[in-house]
């Protein structure tokens, strides 16, 4: 080969044929295998990460979606509910729910006796301790509501309390409940009694999207409602907020601002701050907003701002993408027409950029509306039960966020609250994804190829 | 489709290098080459010319399985090297590339050493046992690509940084290192400025003394000058194919007539 | 409520000037609109906005005293009335202006183009507010607190009595350990995705593999808490730490950094896949045609090409790692430590963060105040990351292009 005349500079590489892959292509072609393998693998883990991640969040959090209640009759003693026996509420709602306790107790126990149940061991707290701490304040809301039930018999579905719903979901068995203190294997087997009787049944419980948030002893009674109603605030203020200006700083830096030194610090500074940690924007806002400016703690205008300020670099990226997409044609035919290069703008290159902001937009939201750790720092953590006021004051109410809700849940000792916790994700899930849905629905309906 | 016999007619002479027969191309819908039949020689330069879309690019990259990286395109019908089919499922893409190598229109050096960039065929196809083979290798295929005095003292530089038409004909070192038996070259020159042009079709001329060369050109007048063979292509179909000389003096079909006069293109 | 009345005043003023101007306008036309310089809805704006302008001006700045602590709530009858005044001034100056020649147009855009740069400038005012609100606190911190024991110091043991030690070491120890695992699941995971689905995956594959990628990518964080919390914990406690007799804490080092690891798989994969697929086509040609096979071309070529953006990629999935807040909080642990052990439980800035910030303490202790230093830490390391990534990545595109 060495030898060989310039004009043939190097010796062919195979000459033999190409039917048969020599041993060197083998060999190559086997590490393509391989690499393909891992590949194919790494789709793999990630899929896998997300299958056991949706069905164990749904394996955990569809029970919060029922709940166990018992019908009972219930004698609204007139001699407890209201000792004048003139039927005012204003009077009547000096009894306290320690009042309704004792005759919901006395209910259970009729009950238990009229059906004739006999179980060996069970104790009189076990029978009291069957329905939900929070049924008291159920049947005395819809007393104050309707004072005439008073000294009448009524047909009640009480709460049952949170270890026999565990019961029937299967997250607490007749083992575990011989080392539960809040429990017992006597009253599971009544509970049991009760359910083949027919009065205590396990169903749909809307009330997990309407109810507040409820106590450390009272998983049963705990819902999303007040988290949702603050969260829709504070994409309200998001949305009102965040759109516009980063809409308005978009169309600044894209259309107008000369390029110059003072304009790259900007676009430097809004790349920077899409990547600066969450964390360090409920710094801010706890900063800013509360110590500074004496706004509320927990309320959703401060986790409205704070969300704003995270969501405006995400917004102007996107809408800056969006107006880019325009070609240079459009604004040429219109400045060529006459119109000024703010009619340009307004007029030709923000409408047909808008689906492109829109779907931006959206997905901004729902990064906002998944954020938990900002409002840890702002006392959306605290324990809420009252519903805000409707906006604008409601803004300033106290109020709690799903995210946050759900972090609530997760410090709490009882394990119910895991699953409540599970159950909202899903509530919060389901609003991600229609909000992606929208967004592609929006990004195919008005795609538009130049 | 295609008849089995003209291929084994096509390979018992042995100055043909590549025998096509019956060659198809779709992309997706599109049909891109219809039925095109064509010999083409070794030690020739073989150059391809017509109107863009007209498939030559597309017939040039059947030749070395170039299209099977384009999932919506579908080969039909036979190609031979030496005689043997490269579409039949026992062979290797991989290992028929190594034999047909192919420079491409945007010279493509890689983001690595004017040496590396060289070595790369060789390395991969193992080509040389120890470093002092594999510097032969290169040096030899930069001396036969007319590169070797410009950039013998800076081998560790990037080949990123050299001129288009040095990057062209690195490009073309890089394709004779790994000892191809064909070389095909698509649109070569159409991104280099005249002088750099020049010296690529010299080098042309050179290498037809090794192998087979074929190039697809949207210049007739460097079809005329560096081809020996010439075909002309038009709207997927195989038009004309012969003698350099006679397509560019008397057509015999007048497309290739209206092409050549400049008529359509 | 007299500054809201004052606020909807001159929202009506601005209307009445919108009406005022335009009628004007018309009449200094005559029968021939084209008369007029600008159009007259342009000179109807223009009055409406000097009329509108002064009064929000009035109003932004009484807010900004009154959260200064310069002026009180009393004060607010005044500065309403202020505000209108400015409003009935502006709306009379800019009637008088009303003419033919008059360029309302150009006034009006003048205006509107202001608006636009001042909501520009609130991303710089958005940066200055960190800083600012960061630097404060952290200077009211190390006032009371010596500045080389939070930066050397090797305990973290807050007190509510007093008397604490708060050495950050520990917590940026857990904060490295932790985002070093979860780079190591990510990275390799993360591109090795990338580069199956942009050069492999059949169009079957791409269709399920692509959106499931991307349902990762939109999880909130404290969805992967819970699954860190609720699953990943117990499994690896339960399959991993006790039977190796390594631990016996849920929360530990690995879960934090498996399931950081698993949501920054899409992040990291996007990334790559955007900078696989800016390595131009003629290489991959290149490489093919010299018989290369697809996976020679991909770890001889394209990533050689691209390494400097996928540095950058990296480097953005550490800055995200460093900064994640919720799934610490959830999965990692609150004992600080400087350990190897991964099966044990570590904290990081973060977790502290949260922890310092949440609790019902005094805002002038030293306890509190440590959070803004940590954040003041958190942002510069993060920042500093986000710059050289940025950088890189810019560099690598411009390359390209």
């Amino acid at each position: 080969m060495t030898d060989m005349p310039m004009s043939n500079p190097v010796s062919g590489a195979t000459k033999g044929t190409l039917m048969q892959p020599d041993a060197r292509t083998r060999r190559r072609n086997a590490a393509e295998k391989r690499f393909r393998i891992y590949g194919a693998t790494a789709i793999g883990i990630a899929v896998l990460a997300l299958v056991v991640l949706l069905f164990t969040i749904f394996r955990d959090g569809s029970g919060a979606f029922r709940q166990t209640y018992l019908a009972i009759p219930v004698e609204l003693n007139a001699q407890v509910l209201d000792p004048k026996g003139n039927r005012d509420p204003g009077e009547m709602s000096k009894v306290l729910t320690l009042g309704y306790g004792k005759v919901l107790d006395a209910a259970v126990e009729a009950t238990v006796a009229r059906e004739n149940i006999q179980i060996e061991g069970l104790t009189e707290a076990e029978i009291k301790g069957l329905i939900s701490k929070d049924a008291s304040a159920q049947v005395r809301s819809r007393v104050l509501a309707d004072p005439e039930l008073v000294g009448q018999t009524i047909e009640v579905d009480v709460l049952a309390n949170g270890r026999v719903d565990g019961y029937f979901k299967g997250r607490v068995t007749l083992a575990s409940a011989e080392r539960d203190n809040n429990t017992s294997p006597q009253q599971l087997m009544l509970a049991d009694e009760l359910r083949d009787r027919g009065l205590m049944v396990t169903r749909f419980n809307w009330h997990f999207l309407s109810n507040p948030d409820a106590s450390d002893q009272r998983p049963e009674a705990a819902g999303v409602g007040v988290a949702i109603l603050g969260s829709l605030y504070m994409m309200l203020v998001v949305l009102f907020l965040a759109v516009p200006i980063g809409v308005a700083a978009s169309i600044y830096l894209e259309e107008f601002a000369p390029k110059n030194r003072w304009t790259d610090v900007i676009e430097v500074n809004i790349s920077n701050l899409a990547a600066v940690p969450s964390i360090v924007f409920g710094i801010l806002g706890l900063a800013a907003f509360i110590n500074f400016a004496g706004l509320p703690q927990s309320a959703p205008i401060v986790g409205g701002l704070v969300l704003t300020l995270m969501t405006l670099p995400t917004i102007i990226i996107s809408t800056r993408a969006a107006l880019k997409a325009v070609p240079p044609s459009i604004r040429d035919a219109a400045l060529g027409v006459g119109a000024s290069k703010m009619q340009s703008v307004f007029h030709h290159v923000l409408p047909l950029a808008m689906p492109g902001i829109l779907t931006g937009t959206i997905i901004g939201l729902a990064q906002a509306l998944g954020e938990t750790a900002p409002l840890l720092l702002i006392g959306m953590v605290a324990f809420v039960k009252n519903f805000p006021a409707s906006p604008p004051e409601g803004l300033f109410d106290p109020a709690s966020a799903l995210p946050v809700q759900i972090y609530n849940w997760t410090q709490r000792s009882d394990p119910a609250f895991i699953e409540r916790a599970s159950g909202a994700i899903i509530v919060l899930l389901i609003f991600l994804f229609c909000m992606n849905l929208l967004a592609i629905y929006l990004r195919r309906k008005f795609e538009r190829r130049w | 489709m295609y008849d089995m016999n003209r291929v084994e007619n096509a390979v018992s002479q042995t100055d043909i290098k590549i025998a096509a027969r019956g060659v198809q191309v779709y992309y997706g819908d599109k049909h891109a080459l219809k039925d095109v039949d064509v010999d083409i020689l070794d030690k020739t330069v073989t150059a391809f010319i017509g109107p863009s879309g007209c498939g030559k690019s597309t017939f040039l990259r059947c030749i070395n399985r170039m299209n099977d990286t384009i999932p919506i395109a579908r080969v039909e019908g036979k190609i031979a090297l030496d005689g043997e089919d490269i579409y039949d499922r026992r062979v290797d893409p991989v290992q028929l590339r190594a034999k047909i190598g192919m420079v491409f229109q945007k010279p493509n050096p890689f983001p690595k050493s004017i040496y590396d960039n060289v070595a790369y065929g060789p390395r991969i196809h193992g080509l040389s046992r120890n470093r002092a083979e594999l510097d032969e290798i290169v040096e030899k295929a930069l001396r036969g690509a007319a590169l070797w005095n410009e950039v013998k003292d800076r081998l560790q530089e990037p080949g990123t940084g050299l001129s288009g038409g040095q990057q062209q004909r690195l490009c073309i070192a890089r394709a004779v290192a790994t000892a191809p038996e064909v070389l095909l070259m698509d649109e070569p020159c159409s991104a280099l400025d005249p002088i750099a042009t020049g010296q690529v079709e010299e080098l042309i001329d050179q290498l037809r003394e090794q192998f087979s060369v074929v190039i697809v050109t949207h210049s007739m007048q460097q079809a005329a000058r560096v081809s020996q063979k010439t075909a002309f292509f038009h709207l997927g179909n195989l038009v004309e194919y012969g003698e350099t000389d006679d397509i560019f003096t008397k057509p015999q079909d007048s497309r290739t007539e209206a092409y050549i006069s400049g008529r359509i293109g | 409520m007299p500054l809201s009345w004052a606020l909807f005043a001159s929202l009506l003023l601005a209307f009445a000037g919108y009406l005022l101007g335009r009628s004007r306008a018309f009449a200094a036309a005559g029968p021939d609109v084209r008369q007029l310089h600008s159009r007259p809805t342009y000179h109807g704006a223009s009055v409406a906005l000097t009329a509108l302008m002064p009064a929000l001006a009035v109003l932004a700045i009484a807010s900004i005293l009154r959260m200064a602590g310069v002026i009180t709530a009393e004060a607010g009858t005044i500065v309403g009335l202020i505000a209108l005044a400015a409003s009935v001034l502006g709306l009379g100056w800019a009637a008088t202006r009303i003419g033919r020649d008059f360029q309302a147009r150009n006034a009006v855009e003048r205006i509107v183009l202001g608006l636009l740069i001042m909501c520009s400038l609130i991303a710089i005012l958005t940066t200055a507010g960190i800083v600012l609100s960061l630097l404060f606190e952290t200077g009211r911190f190390f006032q009371v607190y010596d500045w080389k024991t939070f930066f050397f110091g090797t305990e973290w043991t807050p007190r509510f009595q007093g008397n604490s030690q708060l050495g950050i070491l520990p917590l940026l120890w857990g904060t490295l350990y932790i985002s070093f695992i979860a780079l190591i699941v990510s990275v390799p995971v993360g591109l090795f995705a990338a580069i199956y689905m942009s050069e492999y995956a059949s169009k079957r594959v791409r269709s399920f593999a692509k959106p499931a990628i991307e349902v990762l990518a939109g999880i909130p964080t404290i969805v992967y808490g819970l699954f860190a919390l609720v699953v990943v914990g117990p499994m690896l406690r339960d399959y991993f730490a006790q039977p190796l007799q390594l631990g016996n804490s849920a929360s530990s080092v690995l879960t934090a950094g498996l399931v950081m690891g698993i949501m920054l798989i899409p992040f990291v994969s996007s990334l790559s896949d955007d900078i696989i697929n800016a390595v131009p086509q003629s290489l991959r040609d290149g490489a093919l045609g010299l018989g290369s096979t697809p996976s020679e071309t991909i770890r001889q070529v394209v990533l050689p090409a691209a390494l400097p953006g996928i540095v950058g990629a990296v480097l953005l999935a550490a800055s995200r790692a460093i900064g994640e807040t919720m799934i610490v909080v959830l999965g990692a642990g609150a004992a600080a430590q400087l350990g190897l052990n991964p099966f044990e439980a570590m904290t990081t800035i973060t977790v502290k963060i949260v922890s310092q910030l949440t609790g019902d303490s005094d805002f002038n202790s030293p306890e509190t105040l440590v959070a803004f230093a940590l954040g003041l830490t958190l942002f510069i390391i993060t920042l500093a990351l986000n710059v050289v990534a940025l950088y890189i990545v810019r560099k690598y595109r411009e390359q390209y292009e």
